[in-house]
């Protein structure tokens, strides 16, 4: 009977700290579903290709933009007709 | 066909009607007016651009945690749990506040650099030094005060580490340290107190300190390097060139910002208890990392003087050169170069790198 007393204290012991370390288990700040995780990383990348096609638009239209003043289209011309 | 399609996409009549009311061509004569000089070193004008976006991203995230944030000691840290496991991407809008702050923090130390390096705070643009230098302050005492509200055992001795480093300043200290703490210790009452600056105060001083150094860079127009003073520089229209150009930077800081919050979300650790011992190697932000640092190699006394004290001292004295460098480089506000300053700034830059890598790794 002591014994028995003796070897579950012992064991309460043990384990006690190991239910603590349990309990500080760190808190998930990330989905860990294979699932979710997969959604994440696939609208990660649709959200580069959006970025990417916007920055080559954006690109496209300054490239315009410097033609047009390098050719002087974009100035007001002082003596212009008025229109009729 | 076209013209009457592009009439309808135009809006013309609410055009019409904002015209009959409100009188923007100042405005619109301004916008085509502004000029930026085009040299090898206007990536640099990139960079408050980007603070001014990253910003505007903090604003938003934050408005959206401030939802479900609850600023009580008891129940702060749950709340951030929830936020993090239960409310839809909310762990993704946390993450992009943390790691928005972070980089924010990081392009606001480049540019300020950069204008350092660039001698851009010569006369007759000290007040944009000076002004961006506070707003640099602002941010970083926001990312203390952010940092606190998490609620976790390692926020908590951070806060008392630096408040309690605010306390070793002679005559005042006692009081920024009370002030701060709005007690003897970092208590409930702390969080309390860091919440209204974090989510009131230092929102409007930002706004009010952005929009004064926005004016005042529109008043002086874009600076351009000493070593290119004589020289005949290319000058192209802010509208639409060089906005277009920002609008592309920002889409990259975002895209940047984005898959950084998504691939490293930043932890929560276990709820701060006042009682506890504090966390072991328990380490500043980054940004703070260079002033830890310093205060570690100081002895405790130096002279039967208390060596915190000496410390604080002399890194303030620091801080207050730095700030007052435009009055002090009188060559540069004259248009001559000073390599003295150049050196200067290269100290201060290399004084802040080593001294944050030395903190990091150690």
């Amino acid at each position: 009977m002591t014994l028995t007393v003796c070897i579950t204290t012992v064991i309460a012991f043990i384990v006690s700290p190991l239910w603590a370390q349990e309990a500080k288990k760190a808190i998930e700040v990330f989905p860990s579903t294979p699932y979710y995780q997969f959604i994440i990383f696939e609208n990660l990348a649709i959200f580069w290709i959006a970025i990417i096609g916007l920055i080559v638009i954006l690109r496209m239209k300054l490239r315009e933009i410097e033609q047009r003043q390098k050719l002087g289209l974009d100035r007001e011309e002082n003596d212009a007709a008025p229109p009729n | 066909m076209w013209p009457e399609r592009e009439s309808r996409l135009n809006c013309p009549r609410l055009k019409n009607w904002f015209a009959e009311r409100y009188d923007i061509a100042p405005l619109k004569k301004l916008a085509r007016e502004k000029l930026v000089p085009v040299h090898g070193h206007d990536l640099w004008y990139y960079t408050g651009g980007v603070v001014l976006f990253l910003f505007a991203l903090q604003f938003i995230t934050g408005m959206l945690l401030s939802f479900y944030y609850i600023p009580h000691a008891e129940h702060a840290h749950k709340s951030i749990i929830e936020i993090v496991t239960k409310l839809n991407m909310g762990w993704f809008f946390r993450s992009l506040h943390h790691w928005g702050s972070q980089l924010a923090i990081f392009f606001l130390f480049v540019h300020l650099f950069a204008t350092l390096l660039f001698k851009s705070y010569r006369k007759p643009r000290e007040l944009l030094w000076y002004s961006g230098f506070i707003l640099l302050v602002t941010a970083i005492f926001f990312g203390l005060s952010g940092y606190l509200l998490l609620w976790d055992e390692r926020a908590f001795a951070a806060v008392r580490v630096a408040t309690g480093g605010a306390g070793a300043l002679p005559i005042v200290g006692d009081f920024i340290k009370a002030f701060l703490r709005g007690g003897f210790d970092v208590t409930g009452e702390t969080l309390t107190r860091f919440y209204a600056f974090h989510v009131a105060i230092l929102p409007l001083f930002t706004i009010f300190l952005m929009g004064l150094h926005i004016i005042i860079v529109q008043i002086h127009g874009m600076s351009t390097p000493l070593s290119l003073k004589d020289k005949n520089v290319p000058q192209v229209p802010f509208f639409p060139n060089i906005l277009y150009r920002d609008i592309i930077v920002w889409l990259v800081v975002l895209g940047l910002t984005v898959t950084i919050a998504t691939l490293l979300p930043p932890e929560i650790g276990q709820k701060a208890d006042p009682l506890a011992a504090p966390p072991e190697n328990i380490k500043p932000e980054w940004y703070f990392l260079f002033l830890f640092q310093t205060l570690k190699i100081f002895p405790g006394e130096i002279l039967g003087l208390n060596g915190e004290t000496i410390a604080i001292m002399l890194i303030s004295a620091g801080i207050l050169i730095f700030f007052l460098i435009p009055l002090l480089d009188r060559k540069s506000g004259r248009g001559e170069r000073s390599p003295l300053f150049t050196v200067v700034g290269y100290a201060y830059l290399a004084y802040f790198l080593i001294m944050t890598t030395i903190g990091y790794f150690t």
